[in-house]
């Protein structure tokens, strides 16, 4: 019954559709015969024919209209009408070519952007390549709330409680950083390698290029050493040669076999070379291992479990293991507000990047606003030009609803053309962006249309063809035919004040963006001139970890001190030392200690500190004040009476009242009792926006010898920088030659300038700061285009009026000051609401300004300052042709 | 617009569906039938009949047939489908529980 309903609608609809012209020849006999019935029925009552016919064209009130209405009535007008629509809008653009380039290059330029951004929002935060299903992965995070410490990382034991729930996880691994030395070649290379327990790939769905990865048989000890390689990696050391699986390769001098070469896709923050089992001991997963978190671990949920669902289990997991801990130990787990929960993946991997491209979204959204209000502009403009025309559609039936849709359709074709186009820019814009951004954050990402960013261009294309043609198709359907097509009063005062609206909108926009580029800016120049405690210029530094045959410590302090000898005796090397871990090379380490002579109150904190071994010319090598006491010298060493030097900041933390010199203290680690010989300035040691906070215990190296360390080289200061590279070329020679020395298989490795360490601490503010400005200059651009546009338009309008003042004697500077006056008060208009909305803005942002409030007054003044002046400059233009209007002429004009 | 203004929302659409139930009519005859039964007092402009008699057809609710007249003139005569047999049913039901109620209300003596 209701199928047949439907099945004769359908046919109706699609009769309308195909045989357009039978249907409207149809339409037209049956208006014809009543017509015809109706004129028989006039003449009949007595009136001539010619009267007749008038008569009956009356009653039907509008014949072509009650045409239309039925058409209307046959749904299928709209397909119809938008068909019909597109083609009118198509033929218009093109007779207007200026008017139509300009608005698709502004559409171009800010879909382009938008899309750009979102591509690496997807590609950062929603599907990271080559992992599926990305928001089913949750990172296992650990948490000691009085120590403040909140971390990616887990123990042993709590991921053997992840793998065995197999009601919210399918499967949960872990993973181990590992560097090897790799010789394989002439020249000893490092690789970058991660120990994994065999599911890691099955977490991240990934799947081999070649050959296989790690069954669980594999991931035991003393198992077969196997090694599945990094795509790049493969290309990078073997040529792309297939013939690698089966192969063996020696790493850190063991024999690995090669068993499989990953996806190209599949990334681990871009920094695995290689992939070994990590082979946990048994003994890995006793309770005692229970807080030794030392592990990232990752699980993938089971489908339908939600991460709140993961987080919960997570947290209840560690309350029941408290609960069921030994009476002393659940004390410490107490007191230490020791917990677990889940970090999402993506938010993990994103790590600090995850706030500026969010608000570079957001930015470059407001840009595209701006574009769409700069196009409904100039839109308008057009319909003023364009009301005669749509008068006569109106006066010939064309229905308030249908010049709406004419309108609408015009602005979403405009749309279509320049999302189109702006999708043939956005590859390039995407490219700049890349290389834009920091290298850390964007590793292994492409600047490709994938079909997320496609469906958001496309999106976002229409919703801004909807918006910039809103406006204008309001105003045309005011039109009024009568008035119009009599001649019409060319005044537009409605068609004015929208655009004058549009500008005003587009004016605080642009401010916003302004202000918020400003303090990135003022934010990053803040950060640049803050003192880290050490110079970097001239530090080179590079890093070296020792195979097994090293594992004697003498072995490891002979080959320290042999590779600082011959640094030291190398010209052009003022100073040379080695450090672990240095500062801002991503590495930390910390512990807890005890003080001499102290007890801690109950609920007191065990005292912490950050903790580094360096050797004496460290302080030397990196410029660190020395503020009491003595810093390391070569007796030092193992067997002389063990000595640590701390930072003031430590200092002031533990003695506020008492002198630390000779004090003693004791690392929980278990390496003894310490006198405290010396103290010196603090160092920042990862991120000079956020320093730990953490006093740091500096512990003499050839007192510890380490079988990793960095080695650090001074080399003078030259002027010219062209120079200065050459003295990094030197350094750089100079620490190969040494480690060479030393050990000629050994490959030094993350040879770096110690200011591009720290300038890379800073590459996501960079980043962000450099698209804002970007961002920022363009929707000045945008802006004064606006403003250039309303006023050329007012100008045009008031020719006229223009010319009678001139005629009646008005100065030209007053008519000029008409002029620039309206661009102004406009412009100050912006300037108010912008300022609204930038302290609005401002919060968002705040997380990412350093020593910069969001609602800064010299800022924005600076910034309303410069949007005032785009302002002006765009006003003049227009008001130098006013004000050379001839009145002779405009008065004739008409 | 197209709704002639003496004529409560809707009602059209029960008129034309109850003329066309008694036999099939071509626009003009149903004009003509419309003002004729209703004594005069219904008046339907020439105007407003053939959008709702698209949209009527559009609904399923009557069906058109091109047939000649007893003039000899090819016409198209509206005919009720079964659906719209019970859309005029609910609407008559409709329409006698509203005119009801409104004659009870208008009948309220004011005591």
């Amino acid at each position: 019954m209701l199928e047949t309903r439907w099945l004769r609608r359908a046919t109706l609809r699609l009769r309308t559709l195909f045989h357009r012209e039978r249907v409207e020849q149809e339409l037209e006999e049956e208006f014809q015969f009543h017509l015809e019935r109706r004129i028989e029925l006039e003449i009949a009552r007595g009136l001539c024919p010619a009267r007749a016919r008038l008569a009956a064209l009356r009653a039907m009130d509008g014949m072509e209209q009650r045409k239309e209405e039925c058409r209307d009535m046959r749904r299928v007008n709209y397909i119809d009408d938008l068909l019909r629509d597109l083609r009118y809008a198509g033929r218009n653009l093109r007779r207007s070519p200026g008017f139509t380039t300009l608005a698709i290059l502004i559409m171009a330029l800010g879909i382009s952007g938008t899309t750009a951004v979102f591509s690496l929002v997807n590609q950062i935060l929603l599907h990271p390549p080559g992992v599926s299903e990305p928001q089913r992965i949750v990172v296992v995070r650990t948490r000691y709330d009085k120590l403040n410490l909140n971390f990616d990382g887990a123990s042993p034991p709590a991921l053997a409680d992840a793998r065995a729930n197999k009601e919210i996880f399918e499967y949960a691994a872990a993973m181990r950083p590992i560097g090897f030395n790799y010789a394989d070649g002439s020249v000893p290379a490092r690789l970058r390698g991660a120990a994994v327990s065999a599911a890691w790939f099955d977490v991240f769905g990934a799947r081999p290029a070649l050959g296989r990865v790690f069954t669980a048989d594999e991931d035991q000890p003393n198992a077969n050493r196997v090694v599945v390689m990094a795509y790049d990696a493969w290309l990078r050391l073997f040529g792309g040669n297939p013939g690698v699986v089966g192969r063996t390769i020696e790493l850190n001098q063991q024999p690995y076999q090669v068993i499989g070469v990953m996806g190209r896709d599949f990334h681990q923050a871009g920094a695995v070379d290689v992939w070994t089992p990590l082979a946990l001991p048994p003994r890995a997963f006793s309770p005692q291992n229970r807080f030794n978190e030392n592990l990232s671990v990752v699980a993938r949920m089971q489908p339908g479990i939600s991460f709140a669902q993961a987080d919960a289990w997570l947290r209840w997991n560690a309350d029941h293991v408290a609960a069921a801990a030994p009476a002393n130990l659940r004390s410490m787990i107490l007191d230490a507000r020791w917990g677990m929960g889940a970090t999402a993946f993506t938010d993990s991997s994103a790590g600090k990047t995850k706030t500026p491209i969010l608000i570079l979204l957001g930015a470059v959204g407001l840009v595209l606003l701006i574009a769409c209000a700069n196009i409904a502009g100039l839109m308008l403009a057009r319909t003023s030009t364009r009301a005669q025309e749509l008068a006569v559609r109106a006066a010939l039936g064309a229905g308030r609803r249908r010049l709406l849709r004419q309108i609408l359709s015009e602005g979403l074709l405009l749309a279509a053309a320049g999302g189109a186009a702006g999708l043939v820019l956005a590859q390039g814009s995407m490219k700049l962006l890349l290389r834009l951004a920091p290298e850390s954050a964007v590793v292994g990402l492409e600047a490709r249309l994938d079909i997320f960013v496609l469906l958001f261009a496309t999106s976002a294309t229409l919703a801004a063809g909807l918006l910039f043609g809103l406006a204008p198709a309001w105003q045309s359907s005011r039109i009024d035919p009568a008035h119009t097509l009599k001649g019409g009063v060319t005044i537009h005062g409605a068609r004015q004040r929208s655009r004058s609206v549009l500008v005003v909108a587009e004016a605080a926009l642009a401010l916003v963006l302004l202000v918020t580029a400003a303090l990135f800016l003022r934010s990053f120049a803040r950060l640049q001139a803050l003192n880290p405690g050490f110079e970097p210029r001239g530090v080179v530094t590079a890093a070296y970890t020792l195979p097994p045959g090293y594992a004697n410590p003498e072995k490891q302090l002979a080959f320290a001190r042999n590779v600082l000898e011959h640094l030291q005796s190398a010209k052009s090397v003022i100073a040379a030392s080695i450090g672990r871990p240095i500062p801002f090379s991503n590495d930390n380490e910390g512990g807890a200690f005890r003080i001499e002579g102290r007890s801690l109150a109950g609920g007191e904190a065990i005292p912490q500190g950050d903790r580094r071994w360096v050797t004496p010319d460290y302080l030397r090598t990196l410029g660190i004040r020395l503020e009491r006491g003595r810093f390391f010298g070569d007796s030092d060493r193992a067997g002389a009476q063990p000595v640590v030097v701390i930072d003031e900041k430590l200092a002031r933390r533990y003695w506020p009242d008492e002198d630390p010199l000779g004090k003693r203290i004791q690392p929980t680690s278990g390496e003894g009792w310490h006198t405290i010989v010396g103290i010196i300035g603090h160092v920042v040691h990862s991120d000079l926006a956020h320093d730990t906070g953490r006093g740091a215990i500096y512990f003499s190296l050839y007192q510890h010898p380490a079988p990793m360390g960095s080695i650090l080289v001074k080399t003078p200061l030259v002027k010219a920088s062209s120079v200065k590279t050459s003295g990094d070329v030197a350094a750089v020679a100079a620490i190969r030659d040494a480690v060479r020395a030393a050990d000629p298989d050994l490959p030094p490795y993350d040879i770096k300038p110690m200011e591009a360490l720290l300038a890379n601490s800073l590459a996501p503010r960079r980043f962000a700061m450099r698209v804002l400005g970007l961002f920022a200059a363009a929707a000045l651009l945008l802006a004064a285009l606006g403003f250039y546009g309303v006023l050329t338009c007012a100008v045009t309008e008031r020719t006229r009026e223009i010319g009678i003042r001139i005629a009646l004697g008005a100065e030209r500077g007053a008519v000029m000051w008409l002029v620039v006056g309206q661009g102004l008060r406009l412009a100050a208009a912006g300037v108010a609401i912008g300022i609204g909305a930038a302290a609005l803005f401002g919060r968002l942002i705040e997380s990412q300004l350093f020593e910069v409030r969001p609602f800064d007054p010299l800022t924005i003044a600076a910034m309303a300052g410069a949007l005032m002046a785009a302002a002006l400059v765009a006003s003049w233009l227009p008001a130098r042709r006013a004000m050379r209007a001839d009145p002779a002429v405009t008065l004739r004009y008409e | 617009m197209s709704k002639p203004a003496d004529l409560v929302q809707g009602t059209l659409d029960l008129l034309l569906l109850k003329i066309v139930a008694l036999e099939p009519l071509h626009a003009w005859a149903i004009s003509q039938r419309l003002k004729q039964v209703s004594g005069e007092v219904l008046h339907v402009s020439d105007g407003s009949l053939y959008p709702a008699l698209h949209k009527l057809e559009q609904e399923g609710w009557i069906k058109a047939e091109w047939k000649v007249t007893e003039n000899g003139r090819r016409a198209k005569f509206y005919s009720l489908t079964r659906s719209g047999r019970q859309a005029l049913e609910r609407e008559s039901a409709n329409w006698e529980r509203l005119a009801g109620a409104i004659f009870q209300v208008v009948r309220l003596s004011e005591a």
